[in-house]
């Protein structure tokens, strides 16, 4: 059996993935550790998970990444506020770690550059776990222009500081978050489309997981009305409480409509909302979706997932980091309707709305594109990759 | 500010509010200064839409997508309407 070192930064959209990987490997019998932040992903993680705390006494501000930043300039806050700090800070807890349980192999988060540089550095064999498209395409690609030399540049520049004074300067790559072995996407290539240039890497597409590993949340079921239509509202982990004015809006629009809609929203809003709406801080997301025949939601790539996996049509109204690109695939696949996040008024969200119910093409091109989702093999997938990897590396020899 | 200059500002103003086409963009006040990004919330996608129809409008070369691609990345973000007119205008005066 394998030791598999697992790291991932600390964003609950990161985790949830890992998590079910790691449930995974965890009933195969395989010895799993976390290198994480215990202080904002603890009380996530499963009972008994032997934990190498990443948190420092100097501190890092995870609330740092500029909540009310949108677009471009949320990527760029994000890397240099969020991402780059993170791993500075995290480079030495974690090859202590490392080096303390001494794992067959690393699986590391695409946005947990840290893990990449300690499996580089340590000379282990590790995988790359992305949890969003939108960061393997090329930025000149997300920009739709001919080319953004200049922004590929500075994506670069970044992990060329990163690097610098930790690696050898031989062993330094233009992106060294994308593992040479083995890079598990959380999507399939149906969704990515043909549009865009990727990053060089060995992409293994595995789909959504199934939502293994993730705690219990209550959720008063009684509360649906099956005989009316129902949608799902969520801005995600991130946004959920950036601004209460789109959930209002939502409100606004779907008050007196013949539906009911969960929003996932702060309860402060349970007061002014309409008796055909549900306020729930948290809810068991993937088992809400089998009851819903819409999603409203910022184009966070789980969710996006998550309901096309089910056939879901959506709205989308994307804010900020990888967003704006995923509502771009949901869009081009004909399965949503855009809904500018911070101008929607109650007409645009009602137009809106009545078309997810009524045009049946969204339906039609979100179920088109659910077998394939249906097919992925999720972690029982990613899980096959990374042992294979663990088996291929004891045969030549280079562990145990 | 030339008369000229202030119409070119004007075309690209409205092209923005017709390209666009929502309820919110009707009466929301646009001038030189307003920024596509934090301001307007516009994607790229628009963008490139907000571009062509400008080229269309002037018919000259305006290579706006070009112009747009040798920015960096803190240009990008701050990218403003005045700035789009003032490459639009510098252009018309390069083909004339």
């Amino acid at each position: 059996m394998a030791r598999i070192l697992v790291t991932v930064p600390p964003l609950v959209g990161h985790l949830n993935p890992a998590l079910a990987v790691a449930a995974e490997l965890q009933k195969q019998g395989h010895v799993l550790a976390w290198a994480v932040h215990r202080g904002p992903l603890g009380d996530r993680l499963p009972a008994g998970a032997q934990v190498y705390d990443l948190d420092r006494a100097d501190g890092f501000d995870f609330t740092a990444a500029a909540p009310q930043a949108r677009g471009l300039e949320s990527v760029r806050l994000f890397f240099e506020d969020f991402a780059m700090p993170l791993a500075r800070a995290s480079l030495a807890p974690l090859e202590a770690a490392a080096r303390a349980f001494q794992p067959d192999v690393m699986v590391v988060d695409h946005q947990m550059p840290a893990g990449a540089l300690v499996a580089r550095k340590l000379g282990l064999p590790w995988v790359s776990l992305v949890t969003t498209t939108a960061s393997i395409l090329k930025m000149s690609a997300i920009l739709d222009t001919q080319s953004s030399a200049t922004l590929d540049g500075w994506v670069q520049a970044q992990f060329h500081d990163l690097q610098s004074g930790y690696l050898d300067p031989c062993d330094m790559v233009p992106r060294p978050e994308f593992s040479p072995w083995d890079v598990i996407v959380f999507s399939v290539e149906a969704l990515l489309g043909r549009h865009h240039e990727c990053i060089p890497a060995n992409y293994r597409f595995v789909g959504p997981t199934r939502g293994g590993g993730r705690r219990d949340v209550e959720f008063p079921w009684q509360w649906l009305d099956h005989s009316r239509p129902r949608l799902l509202v969520t801005l995600g982990t991130v946004s959920r409480d950036r601004d209460t004015r789109f959930f209002e809006v939502i409100m606004e629009a779907v008050s007196g409509m013949d539906l009911q809609a969960v929003l996932v929203a702060p309860d402060s809003l349970a007061g002014q909302a309409p008796a055909n709406v549900l306020v729930q801080p948290f809810i068991p997301q993937l088992d809400v979706l089998d009851y819903v025949n819409g999603v409203i939601c910022h184009a966070g790539h789980n969710t996006v997932c998550e309901a096309l996996v089910r056939g879901l049509p959506l709205i989308v109204a994307p804010i900020r980091d990888d967003q704006p690109v995923i509502a771009r695939q949901v869009i081009d696949a004909g399965a949503g309707i855009f809904l500018r996040h911070g101008k929607a008024t109650p007409a645009m969200a009602r137009k809106a709305i009545t078309e997810l119910l009524e045009n049946p093409l969204l339906r039609q091109n979100a179920q088109r594109l659910a077998p394939e989702l249906q097919g992925a093999r999720g972690e029982a997938g990613a899980a096959a990759i990374i042992t294979a990897l663990v088996a291929r590396d004891h045969l030549l020899g280079r562990v145990g | 500010m030339s008369t000229q200059d202030n119409n070119i500002l004007d075309v690209v103003i409205t092209t923005i509010r017709h390209t666009i086409n929502e309820d919110w963009i009707v009466d929301f006040p646009i001038d030189a200064g307003t920024r596509f990004n934090s301001d307007l919330e516009i994607e790229s996608i628009e963008f490139v839409k907000i571009a062509d129809a400008i080229q269309r409008h002037f018919g000259a070369r305006l290579d706006i997508v070009g112009w747009l691609s040798g920015k960096n990345i803190h240009e990008l973000i701050a990218l403003s309407v005045g700035e789009l007119a003032d490459h639009v205008s510098a252009a018309l005066r390069e083909a004339a």
